[in-house]
């Protein structure tokens, strides 16, 4: 609403207001909450609590809310293509306000999953970036090196942050507080043993 | 074979059964799972079986028809019904049974709906388990007995528990129709929530208006007896004749006599919240919810006895006169200390208050400083009079030794009328608290008039009288009826140290007599004081007012074991006296005369008996400490020669030995207490022997038993759980005092006692634990005499033949949902709390205003608090839309604030309902659908500052919402009563797992339970409004009528009966039975069972080793056929 | 007392302030911590927000590694996880797997192939939980000797510590870190904002939305007087303590020195503060006198 009013009033602007129940996919809902984490989904009542707790909401492209809501009429590409579901910074206020008890939180994650396996998401995007990264240096020491994840992180999504973040990188060096060099665990073998793909690939996605 | 009493049924008439089997199929309730013909096929087939059917609804006319005619033309003469629940349908095929000419027991049911085809997935397997149920109720009804039902007759008088709206409307109903009612309210008054209310909605009109035209009625009807302040606590019997037991708590007021004038509420100092007003204001210890409650009476809150109270051996009424002096009612209090005390002015210097160490106040800060507030009183005061005795006697008792402990036991027997005579030794009346205590604790001229008032009452004194040579404890005893010894303990335990009869070396007690008695004389410059008792610290401060210089106190332990009280170690130090630890004196040294006092230092070991670590000398570590004085105060024991050893049995510390319960010596008629017989000892444990001997003098007198009923003199516990939190921290108000350097100089009193303000002050800081003070200001004023303090509660029996239960509901505890930050910001309110605040008669005289007085510019209020909500109730409340609009007009017009309401889904269903929120939409309350997610004084913008800020998003505008409001309103939920459990257990119904009262049938039975004769109205069923309420009161009252009017109640003929043959008379049944319907008989040898008392419960069925005890409709026979008819298809 | 101790990546690297008051400070009061041998990752948040399998696993044989330690004697073992992310994502594992059995059943497959266990027994615990259930505040106070002075503390709890799983403190208003710190001496600050989000791994990933959060919180907190912030969790002290632009650098608050609540213990306990890892905070804590006084409202 308010960018139509900022843009002003022209007739060219106008887009037919409907949703053609064609243009929805009706399994969608039972595929997500067939899910793990996201069962209790379509208890769903629309009250709006998820919304209100959440910190991120105002930043979000659609409310958790109408997430839900939308994934329930089947908009499949419209949820797995959205921000809101990557922009959860998995605080749970939702998910223990909720009057239903539904898992918000698991349901994004879910939902994230989804979007990850259909490959629909920004390129160079910076979260599944981060945990892929996480994931390579996992696999290969068992443990986490945080310098080195931003690192690389920064490098694979825009080397312009890792510029800007320069700075703040020398002063926790300084204290001590950013190695590059990763600690790790004496049976590298058992954890890959137990991690269930081999050698992971890259960082990065394909568009959207 | 079992030869039961049985009438002559169509089984034996016309040889064998033969069984119509009639198949249902509810429609498709069981004929979609179970495949009837070929069950109707199976069952054709079974043996005895003459007709086998299948209908549609057997329930129906034509199904029963099909029953009626079978047995009519002769097919049939006994009945198998395949279909529902017998819950549902027993009755129905029992009359059609009979309907058809035969005994309506020669009838079986097998349930095949609710047993099968509603539990069972595949249609074979639902198929064959009803062949089977069937196949096993054929075989039980060919051993079915035709019965008669016995008939009971119905109690005609009725009970309803809760005197909210619905139990008053239902109650009503009962007594219009003539039937006697009990109503049996828990609370002070009747009325319930209603009463609390404003308004009602939808149509607004005044809830008291209503209401309380009903309340009266109630009260005047005929055929009401109201039970207020009373609990049913137990039922017994069954349907028609129910014995309930019920407790009326004491309320400290007799409904008799109060007339409601409410002279007492003005008088009381007891003021707490005010349950009435959800804690917004506040209400007096005696108290009456509202101005139109029923009955009119007044009530007393009590918990029971102050800790204080308990704590002091002779217990004074501490929170009594706190309570008076808090509101400057200084002659009042002094009334209530002269009570159990008539020495106030010394009690209030030199006692040790043990009260103050039992004070709640200490867990939040300090205690109050009650002795301090007691000493104020008597001061205040001034010069007054000791209640004189009533009547004379003329028996004679004599006091030995003038103490605390004899004063008392001559105060307490002169109030009872006795002659007494107090004679003792020193110069001066007071004992230890004359000679033992030094003026500027204990001012002689306080002393002089405390002691003065007893003479004034009449209690004679002979002072310089010691008892012995000249008078002897036998004169005494031929001259006096009784005698009470308490000659203290006066004498000096010896160091046992070389040197210790050098001049220069004094007993503490001596040297504090000779100063008392003889004025301050020069010690030397250096003084050492050896003890660590407060009689050390006296003899110490003394020294240094008598001119010493250098004043050391030794003590073998450390500060933390000294026995002295705290404060007055702190008052000495500020004096200048030092202090000497851990160290023991070995010698006094010195030739002609003291100069100085080998010490050896200590160090603790492992405690000793008195639970202190004891100290053990370090050898080798001797000292010495000039001095030109040694003052040893280590403890006294009592001058017991004089008193000659005829009868008097002395303990091996060298007091005399007592009855500890009576204070009886060996010798009859003469009783001994205080210092003589404890050794030394506190001044209110030396009162409490006199009090004790006196007691027992009164008793011994008058020729009554001296044990009974004692067991709670002196000091004792009280637990108490008083929740403090939240109390605000107000340390005690230290007294004043003369400053140390002046202190050195001269004997006035050293604390110089508060001012009436600062009294008051302190008083405040009282936590009032036994809410009731007892300062009986209220039994003074009330003219009809109808405070009574004794008053216990009463258990009554009350026989009913129906009960309504009304127990109401109780609103969600806001609390519990932490985010909308009830009990943290003081302006977030409940519901409740506003229908008091816009109530005429509410705290605020029905103005809408914040806890500052200022009125609200913006109000939000949130629904659905403890509602539709998984982690608190999941139920929706089904009256918090309707209330909130109602809530949301009357802040808009008394306030004129804007309303910001926040639904989940607005339910407004019922008459009128939907056009009063048209009316609010029309008035411009702003609605937004989204529920609350938090409410916090989190300011992001300007506008927000100092308010409280609601998140919600608004769902149809798909906007996240900050509203900053002055008031937050929460509407809170219903809930089942917190004793919901406890209360259905013992009416014998169920409860849903929400916790309301569960009805017979959600649509056919909505007002009954599963005990025939007990009904349920109103909220305890599950969340209801006013209107609903009232319906369904009318309703179950309708119910109940039908019970009782028609007289009597036909009851199951499930009795049990004796098959003598098969009885050995081992009489194990008959203990066992609890209706005691079963007898011995000694000639037969066998047992005997009166039917009319039996309720067939089972009990001695089961017990029977014999199985001589049957039991008509489950005879062990018809049993076993009924499994082997199951189990032979299955 | 002993326990189990898990310190995560964090603690090693960005979070070392946090173990290095953490051991001292419990050892104060007895209070022996092992560390779990050969730990790996958590299988941290935003990895199990994307490979829910893997993360999963990651946790499991942390969990199944203590089990196994514990096994010595057969008492169920307690865990202590400090950081709060590892935290929830070891009790998220155990519920997960309780949960749904279906979807862990290759993980648990994987770790019984590698001879581990489910680590079901275990118990996963915070140090703020021991401390108050366990030690209890008023050992805790008896052992203070340089009280806090009145130092106006805002306790800062974050998400993960309460969130979804209340274990030992309410979701939305907790207390214990605040009851904590007033038996130390110092004065909590009533504020709405214990438990809202700093902005998580976001304030790396998305910091023009991230850093605000963390902004917002510093400035609520420095304007209810807050001296100082106090954290249980490395994320949260990061990114109070790395990111937001103070006044000096045009940002909305005076820079407010973020500690580990553990800190805060040690200098109670009269611990040197350089053992209590003080110098490697960004916005250094001022001597103790200054902070006692408190900063001024603004």
């Amino acid at each position: 609403m308010a960018r139509a009013a900022r843009k002003g009033f022209r007739v060219s602007n106008w887009k037919p207001r409907v949703q053609y129940q064609a243009e929805l996919d009706p399994s969608f809902p039972a595929a997500v909450a067939a899910l793990p984490g996201a069962g209790k989904l379509l208890a769903c009542i629309q009250c709006g609590t998820c919304t209100g707790a959440c910190p991120m909401s105002p930043y979000m492209d659609y409310s958790p809310r109408r997430i839900i809501g939308m994934t329930r009429a089947g908009f499949r590409r419209e949820v797995l293509g959205s921000f809101t579901i990557w922009l959860c910074s998995s605080c749970y206020a939702c998910t223990v306000t909720c009057p239903k008890t539904i898992p918000i939180t698991d349901v994004m994650y879910a939902l994230k999953r989804q979007a990850i396996r259909e490959r629909v998401y920004p390129r160079r995007f910076a979260i599944p970036a981060l945990a892929r990264e996480l994931f390579r240096t996992v696999w290969k020491r068992g443990r986490n090196s945080e310098g080195r994840l931003l690192l690389r992180l920064y490098l694979g999504t825009s080397p312009l942050m890792l510029l800007r973040r320069a700075g703040l990188g020398l002063r926790l060096w300084r204290r001590g507080r950013l190695g590059l060099g990763a600690e790790s665990v004496r049976r590298r073998d058992e954890v890959q043993r137990i991690l269930p793909v081999a050698a992971p690939r890259r960082a990065g996605g394909t568009a959207a | 074979m079992i030869e039961p009493n049985r009438v002559p049924g169509a089984g034996e008439r016309d040889g064998g059964p033969r069984i119509g089997v009639y198949v249902c199929h509810c429609g498709l309730n069981i004929a979609g799972k179970v495949d009837v013909p070929a069950v109707v096929e199976f069952a054709a087939r079974l043996p005895f079986v003459a007709v086998a059917r299948e209908y549609k609804f057997m329930c129906a006319d034509p199904g029963q028809k099909l029953i009626v005619d079978d047995l009519r033309e002769g097919r049939i003469n006994r009945v198998v019904v395949a279909s529902c629940s017998p819950l549902m349908h027993e009755l129905t095929f029992r009359r059609a049974t009979a309907l058809g000419g035969v005994n309506p027991f020669l009838f079986q049911m097998a349930n095949i709906r609710e047993h099968v085809s509603w539990v069972t997935a595949e249609v074979p397997d639902a198929t064959e388990k009803a062949k089977a149920l069937i196949a096993g109720a054929v075989r039980r009804v060919a051993l079915h007995l035709p019965l008669e039902q016995k008939r009971v007759a119905v109690h005609p008088d009725t009970l309803v528990v809760g005197g909210g709206i619905a139990g008053i409307h239902a109650a009503l109903i009962l007594a219009d129709s003539g039937h006697k009612v009990y109503l049996v309210e828990r609370e002070p008054t009747l009325g319930g929530h209603m009463a609390q209310f404003d308004k009602t909605f939808p149509t607004l009109d005044c809830a008291a208006c209503i209401l309380t035209p009903k309340m009266t009625q109630v009260r005047t009807h005929p055929n009401i007896e109201l039970l207020s302040y009373s609990e049913v606590e137990k039922v017994d019997g069954y349907v028609g004749n129910f014995t309930v037991t019920v407790r009326r708590k004491a309320r400290f007021v007799r409904e008799d006599l109060c007339t409601g004038c409410g002279e007492c509420v003005a008088v009381c100092p007891i003021t707490l919240a005010s349950e009435f007003d959800e804690g917004l204001g506040v209400r007096k210890a005696i108290y009456r919810p509202f101005p139109q409650a029923v009955p009119g009476t007044y009530t007393i809150s009590r918990r029971g006895v102050p800790p204080c109270q308990a704590a002091c051996s002779i217990h004074q009424n501490a929170q009594g006169y706190v309570a008076l002096v808090a509101q400057g009612k200084f002659r009042e209090a002094l009334r209530v200390i002269l009570r159990d005390n008539p020495l106030p002015s010394i009690c209030g210097r030199i006692c040790t208050h043990p009260c103050t160490g039992a004070c709640t106040r200490a867990l939040v800060d300090e205690p109050v400083n009650i002795p301090a507030i007691k000493r104020l009183v008597a001061e205040m005061a001034g010069d007054f009079r000791l209640p004189a005795p009533e009547r004379e006697r003329p028996q004679r008792v004599a006091i030995v030794g003038a103490g605390p402990a004899g004063l008392m036991c001559a105060y307490e027997l002169r109030q009872k009328g006795y002659r007494t005579v107090v004679f003792d030794a020193l110069p001066v009346a007071g004992g230890m608290m004359a000679v033992g205590i030094p003026a500027f604790r204990m001012p002689r001229d306080v002393l002089r008039t405390d002691v003065g008032r007893l003479k004034q009452i009449g209690v004679e004194l002979r002072l310089n009288t010691p008892i012995g040579r000249d008078l002897t404890l036998e004169q005494l005893r031929r001259d006096h009826d009784a005698v009470f010894v308490a000659v203290g303990a006066h004498v000096e335990r010896r160091l046992n140290i070389p040197g210790e009869n050098l001049p220069g070396v004094h007993g503490g007690i001596e040297f504090l007599r000779r100063v008392n008695l003889e004025g301050p004389f020069s010690l030397g410059a250096r003084v050492l004081v050896i003890g660590g008792g407060n009689s050390a610290l006296d003899a110490a401060r003394t020294a240094l007012r008598c001119g010493a210089t250098d004043v050391r106190v030794v003590y073998r332990r450390t500060r933390a074991e000294m026995p002295a009280d705290p404060r007055e170690v702190e008052a000495a130090e500020a004096e200048g006296v030092q202090l000497q630890f851990l160290a023991a004196p070995r010698a006094v040294l010195g030739n002609g005369r003291v100069s100085a006092l080998e010490c050896v230092r200590m160090k603790l070991g492992p405690p000793d008996r008195s639970g202190r670590p004891a100290p053990e000398p370090i050898a080798g570590s001797e000292f010495r400490l000039p001095c030109d004085t040694v003052v040893a105060t280590i403890g006294q024991i009592p001058d017991l020669e004089p008193l000659g050893g005829d009868g008097l049995v002395r303990t091996r510390w060298d007091t005399l030995a007592v009855d500890p319960l009576t204070l009886e010596t060996g010798v009859p008629g003469v009783f001994a207490g205080g210092d003589c017989v404890t050794g030394p000892d506190v001044v209110v444990n030396a009162l409490s022997a006199g009090r004790k001997a006196a007691v027992s003098i009164h008793r011994y007198l008058c020729g009554e038993d001296l044990r009974h009923g004692r067991e709670l003199e002196g000091s004792y516990r009280t637990e108490y759980a008083i929740d403090t939190q939240g109390v605000p921290v107000r340390r005690q108000l230290r007294m004043p005092s003369l400053p140390p350097e002046r202190r050195r100089s001269t004997f006035d009193e050293v604390h110089t006692g508060y001012t009436p303000e600062m009294g008051m002050e302190e008083a405040r800081r009282c936590l009032d634990c036994g809410i009731c003070c007892e300062c009986h200001q209220c039994a003074d004023v009330c003219q009809a005499g109808a405070i009574d303090y004794s008053m216990k509660d009463e258990r009554r029996e009350l026989r009913v033949g129906a009960i309504v239960l009304a127990t109401g509901f109780r609103a969600f505890d806001a609390r519990r949902i932490a985010r909308y930050g009830y009990g943290i910001y003081p302006e977030v309110y409940t519901a409740l709390q506003v229908e008091r605040m816009v109530n005429a008669s509410g705290p605020t005289g029905g103005e809408v205003r914040m806890r500052d007085g200022g009125k609200p510019e913006a109000v939000g209020i949130i629904h659905c608090v403890g509602s539709r909500d998984e982690n608190t109730n999941r139920y929706c409340s089904r009256v918090c839309c309707m209330y909130s609009l109602k809530l949301a007009h009357l802040i808009r017009e008394r306030s004129g604030a804007q309303v910001y309401s926040f639904y989940i889904d607005m339910r407004t269903p019922g008459k009128g309902y939907e056009e009063f929120y048209d009316k609010l939409l029309a008035e411009g309350v702003h609605f937004i659908r989204g529920r609350v997610a938090e409410v916090s004084d989190w300011a992001l913008d300007p506008a927000e500052q100092g308010k409280l800020v609601i998140r919600a998003e608004d769902t149809l505008l798909g906007v996240v919402r900050r509203v900053p409001v002055d008031m937050v309103v929460l509407a809170v939920g219903l809930e089942a009563q917190a004793d919901a459990d406890e209360v259905r257990r013992r009416f014998n119904v169920s409860c849903g797992k929400e916790g309301w009262f569960q009805e017979r049938h959600p649509k056919l039975a909505p007002v009954s339970t599963f005990t025939d004769g007990v009904f349920l109205a109103g909220a305890c069923q599950g969340p209801k409004d006013i209107p609903d309420s009232v319906a369904q009161a009318g309703a179950a009252a309708a119910e109940a009528l039908a019970l009782v009017d028609r007289g009597f109640v036909e009851l199951e003929p499930n009795s049990a009966f004796v098959v003598e043959e098969r009885c050995s008379g081992c009489k194990t049944c008959v203990p066992l039975c609890p209706f005691s319907a079963l007898g011995f008989d000694a000639v037969k040898g066998k047992v005997w069972l009166n039917e009319a008392l039996c309720k067939g419960c089972g009990t001695c069925v089961a017990a029977c080793p014999s199985g001589a005890l049957q039991q008509h409709l489950f005879t062990d026979e018809q049993i076993y056929e009924e499994i082997e008819g199951v189990l032979s298809h299955a | 007392m002993r326990y189990l101790y898990y310190p995560g990546c964090s603690l090693k690297c960005s979070g070392k302030g946090y173990e290095e008051s953490l051991i001292p400070s419990f050892q104060a009061l007895d209070v022996q911590l092992d560390e779990l041998p050969d730990w790996n990752c958590c299988g941290a948040t935003a990895y199990m927000s994307v490979d829910q399998d893997a993360a999963l696993s990651l946790a499991l044989r942390n969990l199944a590694l203590a089990q196994r330690h514990g096994e010595a004697g057969d008492h169920p073992v307690d865990l202590i996880a400090p950081c709060a992310g590892c935290y929830l994502a070891l009790h998220k594992a155990q519920h997960f797997v309780a949960e749904h059995a279906e979807a862990a059943a290759p993980a648990l497959e994987r770790l019984a192939r590698a001879g581990l266990g489910t680590g079901a027994t275990v118990r996963v615990r915070h140090p703020l939980d021991v401390l108050v259930e366990d030690v209890g505040l008023a050992r805790v106070h008896a052992r203070v000797t340089q009280p806090l002075g009145g130092m106006r503390v805002a306790c800062y709890y974050g998400c993960q510590l309460v969130r979804p799983y209340a274990v030992f403190d309410d979701p939305d208003r907790p207390s214990t870190m605040d009851r904590l710190m007033a038996a130390l001496g110092a004065d909590p600050v009533e504020w709405p904002l214990r438990t809202r989000c700093c902005g998580g791994t976001l304030t790396g990933t998305i910091p023009q939305v991230g850093v605000r959060l963390s902004e917002l919180l510093l400035q609520e907190a420095a304007r209810r007087g807050a001296a100082a912030v106090a954290t249980a969790c490395p994320l949260c002290q990061f990114n109070l303590d790395c990111n937001p632009r103070h006044a000096a650098d045009g940002g909305g608050h005076r820079p407010l020195p973020v500690l580990y609540f553990t800190q805060l213990l040690g200098l109670a306990f009269g611990i040197p503060r350089r053992r209590l890892g003080l110098e490697r905070l960004l916005v250094p804590l001022r001597s103790a006198a200054a902070v006692a006084a408190g900063g001024p409202h603004d």
